[in-house]
This record gives structure tokens, C-alpha cells and sequence, in this order.
């Protein structure tokens, strides 16, 4: 131990510590840039979102006003529960029809499997203005279902099928195929396997696709508008319609939002059942 | 508990021939193994026997039942896949009842034997948890007990423990063994590994493309191969090309003279090898001795080689020996022996077990032609 090993390290410790707070104000400098980034990204999508719940809160006079909300219950309620009644009876058409269809794609051998997806997938690429033409034109010649629910649900199932059939799909092909040949030698039906095995396995696939296809049947207007049955309007309408003829106002823009809140209030229900609780235990995480 | 009988079980893949006219008994509790390269046929063969694949040809029995045609869920088979393949989703107590309740057995009695099940495997407490939260080894003893709580009439393993590391691999090995005798279940093993395979069998059948070359036991597929694709397979060998020039003596002391590589090999006799028959002739390195001097008594082949490299393998040693322009491997315990060896050019080799194997065997079903 002689002196100048002692005093070797105390005279190179100012160096790095010069360094190191050149490091720690740059990064500084790149920490309040990406923050600020942030900050103007939610700035920039969320503001009309804001303006809009602003707005259905005025009152006359630029006063404040909760009364706005009343109508959603009052008059605009029949409208939402449209909504609701054609967006719950769309998802049981496409649930039934995406199932079945997903597995026979995922595990059968089908000739023409890829022409046969993309087909089906067809509604995703094309504008919603072309499919409402098109119902318009199927239901006047041939189904005659303009006049009933029916005809709107159809529509509906249309437009979102795929979106349901993709994730389950998906969720179809992650799951190995040893799951259900284990449960096939254990002496399970493949009724039983599907309902206890595979259902189970690609929940998460399932309600991914539940969630996709209630947040655009719910908000749809677009084909709404082409195909909807006199007498029945459904929530998103129901703003189409008083903006065109009654302009802007308060009242509508609480309904507005509150299309919003519900839309919100699904994804947020989605990752809190099927984020992460679901998921824990399963080869998935 | 059944017998077990495949009798010309063929399977094709459009052009590709995946089992061959493959036949055969296995008898009521035993365990045989399946032992084979990757793309053997030997999985092929065990999914034909659980269900999971249709044969083109050929018939499969349990006991006097053909199953042929059956689906997997009326065979009553206990199938350990190459991973635990546990429902991620249900509890291990779940798990192992899962065979149980979809046959629609009561809740009680269904939890009954969970409990006897998960002592069987030495997981008792373990009922209420979640498949991702235990051990690789843990998850397939799980597996194991789910397929023994439907009391299954043949287990059928598929490669059950290559997802396993080493250690892990010998003690399940040995635990799989034990529950199988326990039970009294007949059962196939397949493997690719030979010590796996020759630790737990009754009976090993050897399978290359699609064939089995050679069905018998441990001491069988290992002292007496019966094709080359045996002799070299199982364990290591030296395999030379041989000419038989004569057969001398007669009775124990009868003798099969063949000229190899330049080496002239004594053997015993094997049926239906004459004079001017082409052989193969294989020398397992372990029965080759290094001669320390002496006139190599005791030896019915003495040879001299030139020692080409020495690889040390800890309780063992390689030595590569170049004998008359071709390469001999020679196996020697690995302690003070081998600095004896060091720096010395040439040694003598002296062996008495010698292999014969015709050249042209007829490896359909196993038999020598």
C-alpha cells in the first residue's frame, strides 16, 4: 500500500463525475423533449374529444348545464337502446357464424383457403358507402328485409364479420393443436373439447373480437343510414339527423358523448377482464 | 391392461412412405420401446396406435378389439406428449380430473382419485394450482396423472422427456418405469435416446425409414445386431467390409475366417454366412483392447495400428487407430493408462468379439434372409 495507489482514485474521481453530469443534463434535455411530445400528441387527438364534452355541458347563454344529459335518458334513450338491442343481436349472428367458420379455416385442410379468407374479410376493405349501396340493392331485389330489424342486423353482421372472425382466427392458430388431441385421448367429445378446451383457450381472441365488432356496430351510421327500417333510429343516426336539420347543439352533443363514454367504457372493460388476469396462467404470458 | 397387436400397419403421405408393414405383440404389461432417428416413422407409428392418425393399410388390436378405425376418445389410451400439453386454464387438480368429468362422473368421486393420482406422482398439494405455476418436470408428472386417472388400458409416451433438462431426464425416466410396473399398464415408449430407452424397456424395437430392423431386448439389439443399421445405431462400432474365406473348426470351437481391410478377423459363426459371402464386420470399441507388451494370449485377432489422436473423455478415452489405411476407434478407461500411451507411435490391438453381418440382409421385418 504505498501513497500513490491511496491517491490514484481521488484524483480521477472529478473527471467521470464532470462526465457523468453532462450525461444527466442531456438526458434531461431528451426527457422534457419526449415528454412534451407526448403532451401534444394527447394534446392534439384528444382536444375535439374535449371540445366536444365542453360544448354538451353549455348551457343558453354560456351558462352551465348538466339538464343536456337529461335528454339522453329522455327522448335520445330509445335511440341508444336501438343501438344497443342492434349491436347485442349483431354480435350473437357473428359469434355464431365466426366460430365455427374460424375453426373449419384454422384446422381443416379447405381447398382455396386464402381466396375463400379474403373474400369473407371483404367488408373491412370496402367503404361503408359501397356496402349500404349494395345492401340497398340485395334487400330491394331479392329479401325484401328493408322494412324490418332484420335487415339493419344483417347489414350489421355484414360490415363486422370479419372483424370478429380475425382475432379468433388468430387466436385459433396460437393455440396448439396438442390441447385438443390431449383432450381427445382423455376420452373427450369434440363438442366437449371445443366447449372446455378451445373456447376457453382463445377467449381472449373471442372478445377481442366481441369488442371490435360492438364498438363499430354501435357507432355506425353510414350503413345505418342506407339500410335502416322507418321507425327505428338508432343512436348515431339520431346525431346525423339533428346536426343536418337542427345544427349544433348542446343537447346533441351530450348524446354525442355519451356514444363516447360507452364506446370508452367497452375497451377499458375489455383489457380489465381480458388484459392481464385472463391471460395469467395460460401459455399466452 | 391389454395386449397389443399391429399387424402390417401401413401409413403413406402421398408419395412418402412414413411406416412400412410394420408388425407387432406386445404383451399384456410390458413396455416397449420405440427407438429411433427423427423421421424413423416412430411417432407415426404411436399416434396410428392412439387414434390420432389413420393407418392407409394394416390393423391395430387391443387385446381381441380392432381399433383400427377408432377415435382416440373410445380407445381408452393414456398419451404423454412430448410437452406436458396441461389446459393452461384449469387447476392441476382439474387437469388430472379432466378425463373423468367429460365421461360425466360424479364431483366426489372425481376428487377422490385427484388425490390418489397426485400422491402417485408425490404432488400432493399441489391440486389447486395453475400449470404455469410449477416445474417442467412437476407439470409432466402432472401429465402423467392425468392420463392415469382414466385408468387407461395402454400408455402410449411420446418422447416425454426431451423437453427436460438431463438431470431431470434420468430421475423421470426411472419414475415413469416405476408407475408403469406399479399399474401393470402396458405401454410404448418412444425415444430417440438410447440410454432412455434401454434404462426402462422390456423390449426395444429399432426402427429406421418407415421399418422395424431388429425387435428384441437390451442385450439382444446390443451383442447380436441383426442388420448394419442396428450395429451402427445403437452404441458406437467400428464397421469394415469383410469377404469370408473360410470357415474352420467345429462346434464352440468353429471359427468364421474374413479378410477386412487388409486385417484377417476370426469370428463365430452366424447362420447363413459361407465362404465368399460379402459381410460387414463390426468391432465395438470397448472390446478392443491396447496389448502392454506380451504375445497378445488370450487374443484370437491381434493387430498393429498407428494411434492417430487420443480424444479424453474424463472416465473414458477415444483412440483414433489407423490399422491398414483405415480408422479404428478404441475405447479405454480414461485414467493412468492413457499417459502410457502418449508418444507412442505404434500399438497392438487385441480382440475376440467380432460381428458379422451379411451384406445383403434383408431388412424386411427385421429377419435376415
Amino acid at each position: 500500500m504505498s501513497a500513490s495507489t491511496v491517491s490514484a482514485p481521488s484524483r480521477a474521481a472529478p473527471a467521470p463525475s464532470r462526465a457523468a453530469s453532462r450525461r444527466f443534463s442531456s438526458r434531461r434535455v431528451l426527457d422534457l423533449l419526449s415528454h412534451a411530445y407526448i403532451w401534444l400528441c394527447l394534446l392534439v387527438f384528444v382536444m375535439p374529444f374535449t371540445a366536444l364534452l365542453v360544448y354538451s355541458f353549455t348551457g343558453p347563454g354560456g351558462t352551465y348545464a348538466v339538464e343536456n344529459f337529461q335528454y339522453v335518458l329522455g327522448s335520445f334513450g330509445e335511440n341508444l337502446w336501438w343501438s344497443f338491442r342492434i349491436a347485442g343481436l349483431t354480435l350473437v349472428i357473428d359469434l355464431a357464424i365466426a366460430l365455427p367458420a374460424a375453426y373449419a379455416i384454422v384446422r381443416y385442410p379447405l381447398p382455396g383457403k386464402r381466396l375463400l379468407y379474403s373474400a369473407i374479410t371483404l367488408p373491412l376493405y370496402v367503404p361503408g358507402a359501397v356496402i349500404g349501396i349494395s345492401l340497398v340493392l340485395t334487400y330491394n331485389f331479392t329479401y325484401h328485409l328493408t322494412t324490418s330489424v332484420w335487415g339493419l342486423v344483417l347489414a350489421m353482421a355484414v360490415g363486422t364479420f370479419p372483424l370478429m372472425l380475425t382475432p379468433i382466427v388468430v387466436a385459433l392458430k396460437d393455440l396448439p393443436l396438442v390441447f385438443e388431441e390431449a383432450s381427445e385421448c382423455l376420452g373427450a367429445t369434440r363438442w366437449q373439447t371445443f366447449r372446455k378446451i378451445v373456447l376457453p383457450l382463445i377467449g381472449p381472441g373471442v372478445s377481442a373480437g366481441l369488442m371490435l365488432a360492438f364498438i363499430i356496430v354501435f357507432n355506425e351510421y353510414l350503413v345505418t343510414l342506407f339500410v335502416h327500417p322507418t321507425g327505428i333510429t338508432t343512436a348515431p343516426l339520431r346525431v346525423f339527423n339533428l346536426i343536418r336539420t337542427a345544427g349544433l347543439a348542446p343537447t346533441t352533443a351530450a348524446l354525442a358523448v355519451t356514444m363516447q363514454l360507452i364506446s370508452f367504457a367497452a375497451v377499458l372493460l375489455f383489457f380489465r377482464v381480458f388484459g392481464t388476469r385472463y391471460l395469467r396462467g395460460t401459455y399466452l404470458i | 391392461m391389454s395386449t397389443v397387436r399391429l399387424a402390417a400397419i401401413t401409413k403413406h403421405y402421398g408419395a412418402t412412405v412414413a411406416v412400412q408393414e410394420f408388425d407387432l405383440d406386445i404383451a399384456d404389461g410390458e413396455l416397449v420401446t420405440l427407438l429411433g432417428p427423427s423421421g424413423c416413422g416412430k411417432t407415426t407409428t404411436l399416434r396410428m396406435v392412439a387414434g390420432l392418425i389413420e393407418p392407409t393399410s394394416g390393423r391395430i388390436h387391443f387385446d381381441a378389439e380392432d381399433v383400427t378405425f377408432l377415435p382416440p376418445r373410445k380407445r381408452n389410451i393414456g398419451f404423454v406428449f412430448q410437452t406436458p400439453a396441461l389446459f393452461p386454464h384449469l387447476t392441476v387438480a382439474d387437469n388430472i380430473g379432466f378425463g373423468l368429468s367429460v365421461k360425466g362422473q360424479k364431483k366426489a368421486a372425481i376428487a377422490a382419485r385427484v388425490e390418489e393420482m397426485l400422491a402417485m406422482v408425490g404432488l400432493e398439494g399441489y391440486g389447486a394450482r395453475l400449470p404455469a405455476q410449477m416445474s417442467g418436470g412437476q407439470q409432466q408428472r402432472v401429465a402423467l396423472a392425468r392420463v392415469l386417472a382414466t385408468d387407461p388400458r395402454v400408455l402410449l409416451f411420446d418422447e416425454p422427456l426431451s423437453a427436460l433438462d438431463r438431470n431431470l431426464r434420468d430421475t423421470l425416466k426411472y419414475s415413469i418405469l416405476d408407475l408403469q410396473r406399479r399399474t401393470g399398464k402396458t405401454a410404448i415408449y418412444v425415444t430417440h435416446d438410447q440410454s432412455e430407452a434401454f434404462a426402462i424397456s422390456d423390449r426395444i424395437v429399432v426402427m429406421n425409414a418407415g421399418r422395424a430392423e431388429q425387435i428384441g431386448t437390451q442385450t439382444d439389439i446390443y451383442l447380436n445386431p441383426r442388420t448394419p443399421f442396428v450395429a451402427e445405431f445403437i452404441g458406437a462400432n467400428n464397421g469394415l467390409p469383410g469377404t469370408v474365406t473360410a470357415v474352420e473348426g467345429s462346434g464352440d470351437a468353429a471359427r468364421t475366417i474374413v479378410s477386412a481391410s487388409g486385417m484377417t478377423v476370426q469370428a463365430r459363426p452366424r447362420a447363413g454366412v459361407r465362404v465368399g459371402d460379402a459381410v460387414h464386420v463390426y468391432l465395438r470399441p470397448e472390446n478392443i483392447d491396447v496389448l502392454e507388451g506380451g504375445d497378445g494370449a488370450g487374443y484370437e485377432n491381434v493387430v498393429e495400428g498407428r494411434v492417430e489422436r487420443v480424444i479424453f473423455e474424463g472416465p473414458t478415452a477415444q483412440l483414433r487407430v489407423d490399422v491398414g489405411g483405415r480408422e479404428l476407434r478404441v475405447d479405454i478407461a480414461g485414467g493412468q493408462r492413457l499417459t502410457l500411451l502418449e508418444g507412442r507411435g505404434t500399438v497392438r490391438l487385441g480382440f475376440n468379439e467380432v460381428t458379422l453381418i451379411p451384406a445383403t440382409v434383408d431388412i424386411v421385418a427385421g429377419s435376415v434372409a
